[in-house]
């Protein structure tokens, strides 16, 4: 495609800009009148009114696109073609995401591809099971295999990376901000240096750290070089290592990550009224009882909030992975892996399917979270309804 | 771990000096602390601006040259100039302005909008007002893999595609929550004598919503205003996605491209990093400027919440 020119790539779209917030003022102010021809009183008109540009954009951009995601999870779609084409068995993809088996080899027998056998179901391609790990018992071997070993491993690496950066992330965010508590000189300018690097775009982050992890030459085997030289080992790998993906990316997003929950965690921090510590302190209590029965529970409804938007974040890791080129077969994440799928390797009905797949359980995750904290976090406005109510 | 240091009544000189002593050494083991974090911070940060200003050959000097010499500055120009002779027409201005255009837009339109929409939300009592604003917070939950290949076939069927459109023609529709549900924080705060006295004096509601409300809430206007122009100067997947040909590719889109068509040669780190230290100028001046800001929206979830 041919340069089309920097005015004649803005103007177009500007004109239909002008024109989108033109209709969504007419919208509002037609349903007002619509509402208040209706008998809807003024102030019920005036609200109703006012969200619809909102609730238009929702129908249009949410919730038809959640339908039609969920019609291409049963259709096989290549994003060279005009249409989706329907599938002999509509459950294609999803048994192509999710079918596995585990099949049984003589201990020194040569695990082929042949015995593993292919998927039992028509459709566009022949999908054979690939081998996704074994384990030997005795002298059987058993392989266990998937159709997509890609997404399981995926799944894999993703899992594993939410559960070590967040609680790492949150007990390191918390430590500073502890320190940070404690009258200390400058907070203000210590605050903004901790905060920086969440400030810095996650694509600026992930060259960096792509540029601090090279194996030969980068900054960090660099610092690692005495301990190479005294354990006479070579040096690691990083996001090269097939082993050291994982922590490689721990250790970025922990840096990243970090100053956000910082600040937020001070401020939780901040807001704990004095009196209680003072109290606590009349009463006798340590500095650790104060910590465990004072600080923690008061800040619960701030790590709450932190932990919910570190699952959603980490689960959903796309753009650093854009600029770190890792292997297929260890380092990618799962959206990385669907965004590859769908416009890629010509399979938009597939990731639909996984996609659906992949938010269910997102979403899953997050209210189970969600109903944990009625274990764990206090409210005080909670507390004191149940008080008055008693 | 000292929490408090709680003025006791201490009976003893000596205990009155270990107490101080042991106030001491722990003031220093937090300054030591909080000083070995922001050399982790610094370090890094440090070193991506200076590789952006080495020459090539010093890229791999052993060991690590902390102080460019000569300081390259040619490196800022330079990499652009590398990337338009892959991409013709990509020059640096097209990249900035392709960049401003998508950011101010789409930063504009989800202010405004998301105004109007908190307005709607915080002042006015209808049916069913409460249920949308609770699904409006659960879209917050969505995630984005699956509205992906649907919008993308959505602005492919209306003949959109390649265009800014479906970068910023959505955002008028308020499609961040979180800016909805902080405005909204702050509209509740204001008595409602405030626009009742102006419509009694003759204003129309959007006279009040223009000259009383927004006024008010100006902070947390300002607010989302950072957040959103942060917001879409990131937005990698949008672009990705929507955009192929090179010269409509804003800022980020460009620097992948550019790493991309370098990977089987040897790296140009000095490039990269000049690249990435562009990419994050604007917005480490934007928070400097406006740090309040940036603190305020993000705190408001935590604490407000």
């Amino acid at each position: 495609m041919g340069d089309p020119g920097a005015f004649n790539s803005y103007y177009p779209t500007f004109l239909r800009y002008i024109g989108t917030a033109i209709v969504l003022a007419l919208l509002i102010y037609l349903t007002y009148q619509g509402l208040r021809k209706l008998g809807v009183k003024r102030e019920a008109a005036t609200g109703f009114a006012l969200i619809t540009p909102w609730l238009v954009g929702r129908i249009l951009l949410t919730a038809f696109p959640i339908l039609l995601s969920f019609y291409l999870g049963f259709t096989e779609y290549n994003i060279l073609w005009d249409e989706p084409r329907s599938l002999k068995d509509p459950l294609f993809n999803y048994k192509r995401a999710l079918s596995f088996k585990i099949v049984e080899f003589d201990k020194d027998e040569r695990v082929s591809i042949a015995k593993l056998g292919q998927l039992q179901a028509e459709g566009p391609d022949i999908v054979r099971y690939r081998e996704l790990d074994s384990v030997v018992i005795g002298d059987t071997r058993y392989v266990i295999a998937a159709t997509d070993i890609y997404l399981w491993r995926a799944i894999w690496l993703t899992l594993r990376y939410a559960v070590l950066s967040i609680p790492l992330g949150m007990a390191g965010a918390l430590g500073v901000a502890l320190l940070l508590n404690q009258n200390v000189k400058g907070v203000g300018y210590w605050r903004t240096l901790y905060y920086l690097p969440a400030v810095l775009p996650a694509a600026a982050v992930a060259l960096l750290w792509f540029w601090l992890f090279a194996p030969n030459r980068g900054l960090i085997n660099w610092a690692l070089g005495p301990i190479y030289d005294l354990t006479n080992s070579e040096p690691l790998g990083w996001f090269t290592d097939k082993n050291l993906v994982l922590p490689s990316f721990v250790i970025m997003s922990m840096w990243g990550i970090f100053g956000a929950n910082t600040v937020i965690l001070l401020a939780g921090l901040k807001n704990i009224p004095p009196d209680l510590y003072e109290a606590a302190s009349i009463d006798g209590a340590g500095n650790w009882v104060k910590f465990r029965h004072v600080t923690i529970p008061m800040l619960s409804p701030t790590l709450f909030y932190v932990l919910i938007m570190g699952v959603i974040g980490a689960l959903q890791l796309f753009t650093e992975q854009a600029f770190i080129p890792t292997e297929r077969e260890d380092g990618w994440f799962v959206n990385w892996f669907l965004y590859n799928e769908a416009f890629n390797f010509g399979r938009m009905g597939y990731a639909s399917a996984v996609g659906w797949l992949y938010a269910v359980f997102i979403i899953a995750i997050t209210l189970l979270v969600f109903r944990s904290s009625a274990a764990w976090v206090f409210y005080e406005g909670a507390r004191e309804k149940e008080a008055g109510g008693a | 771990m000292a929490t408090e240091t709680s003025a006791q009544v201490l009976p003893y000189d000596e205990m009155a000096r270990r107490h101080r002593i042991e106030t001491l050494l722990t003031r220093a083991i937090i300054y030591a602390l909080l000083l070995i974090g922001a050399a982790i911070i610094l370090i890094p940060f440090l070193w991506m601006v200076s590789t952006s200003l080495k020459v090539e050959r010093q890229l791999f000097e052993w060991p690590p040259r902390w102080i460019p010499d000569p300081v390259a500055f040619e490196n800022y120009w330079k990499a652009w100039e590398q990337l338009g002779s892959i991409a013709p027409g990509l020059t640096f201005w097209r990249i900035i302005s392709n960049t401003l255009f998508i950011t101010v837009l789409a930063m504009f339109a989800e202010m405004f909008s998301a105004a109007v929409v908190a307005y709607g939300f915080a002042r006015f009592r209808f049916k069913g007002r409460d249920v949308l604003f609770f699904i409006m917070l659960s879209t917050m939950m969505i995630p984005g893999v699956l509205t992906r290949v649907p919008s993308f076939l959505i602005w492919r069927e209306v003949g959109l595609l390649n265009t800014y459109d479906p970068l910023t023609l959505p955002a008028w529709t308020a499609w961040g929550p979180a800016y909805v549900f902080l405005l909204r924080q702050f509209f509740l705060t204001i008595p409602r004598e405030m626009d009742e006295a102006a419509i009694i004096d003759g204003a129309n509601p959007v006279q009040v919503f223009f000259y009383v409300m927004l006024p008010l809430v100006k902070p947390a206007f300002l607010a989302i205003g950072v957040l959103a122009f942060q917001g879409n100067w990131n937005n990698f997947e949008g672009p990705l996605i929507y955009l192929n040909t090179t010269q409509l590719f804003p800022l980020i889109l460009s620097i992948q491209f550019f790493q991309q068509s370098l990977s089987k040669e040897a790296p140009k780190w000095h490039y990269m990093m000049a690249m990435a230290t562009m990419m994050a100028a604007p917005i480490l001046l934007l928070f400097f400027m406006a740090q309040r800001y940036f603190i305020e929206g993000l705190n408001v979830g935590a604490v407000k919440g």
